[in-house]
């Protein structure tokens, strides 16, 4: 991959905290070492936020669809009338 | 005697949701709908609540089960319906709680702390350059950061030969994710 890339990478692994994250005092080195390795890294941890809340929008859309299949048209009628 | 190694464990019920989740997550959410809505919607329906309520309460009870169950933070000591009803009935609560509050209380002269409980503004400008980014970046970065799914599945629903290759696809979507962001930013700044 491309410097960018494992730049990229190397955030990642560091913020969603996977196996190959470096040590604490590793990771602070390379903040004293790097001055805009946290802005960056701040950058990409409200990427990771915007990405959930896209991520919820698709499930409750997709949840919205799984309900009209389940319960549009006469089911529905007939769910609520039964209801009654 | 020696000691045997302590292996995490996950009740095999947990196990099995996430599993069908990341799997199958069309079937596996309309399989719980089918299951649990119902009981859901009757209970709101008999506490003052609409049907378009009972619809809002379960979807969100279902984004709270999916998120714990993907996330691994889930243990289930019933049936995921039961777990689906406790969550619906709670939430319902709440939001009686918080509509009878909205009718007593006067609105507010001052919206500044409701504004601070917002999400953070940036959140909603990632959100919008995620809808930009065209459907296969989108849907890929979707299916790992926020559904989960392996990269073996990624790079095979997307056709890519190797997790190799579908590993720097995807941080190629997330730089230029990243990118467009920080162009909207600066051309923010200067504007200013």
């Amino acid at each position: 991959m491309r410097p960018e890339l494992e730049r990229l990478r190397l955030i990642e692994q560091q913020l969603l905290n996977t196996p190959a994250a470096l040590p604490a005092e590793d990771w602070n080195l390379r903040l004293l070492l790097d001055g805009e390795l946290a802005v960056d890294a701040e950058a990409q941890r409200q990427l990771y936020q915007g990405l959930r809340q896209a991520g919820r929008q698709q499930l409750r859309q997709e949840l919205r669809q799984i309900h009209a299949q389940l319960y549009g048209g006469w089911r529905g009628w007939l769910r609520r009338a039964w209801a009654m | 005697m020696t000691a045997s190694p302590r292996l995490p464990k996950t009740p095999p019920a947990s196990a099995t949701l996430r599993h069908a989740l990341l799997t199958n997550r069309e079937q596996a959410l309309t399989r719980l709908y089918h299951q649990a809505f119902p009981a859901v919607s009757r209970y709101i329906g008999r506490h003052g609540g609409s049907e378009q309520d009972a619809q809002d309460i379960f979807q969100d009870a279902l984004v709270i089960l999916y998120e714990q169950a993907i996330g691994g933070t889930l243990t289930l000591t019933a049936a995921p319906r039961t777990y689906l009803m406790g969550i619906g009935r709670n939430l319902w609560h709440h939001e009686q709680r918080r509509r009878a509050r909205l009718s007593y209380e006067a609105l507010p002269d001052d919206l500044e702390p409701l504004v601070a409980e917002a999400p953070e503004e940036s959140t909603f400008a990632v959100l919008d350059y995620v809808e930009r980014l065209g459907e296969k970046c989108k849907s890929m970065l979707l299916a790992f950061y926020y559904f989960q799914q392996p990269l073996t599945q990624i790079a095979a629903t997307n056709g890519y030969r190797s997790v190799r290759s579908a590993t720097v696809q995807k941080f190629k979507c997330l730089e230029r994710l990243r990118d467009s962001v920080r162009r909207a930013f600066k051309a923010e700044t200067i504007e200013l």
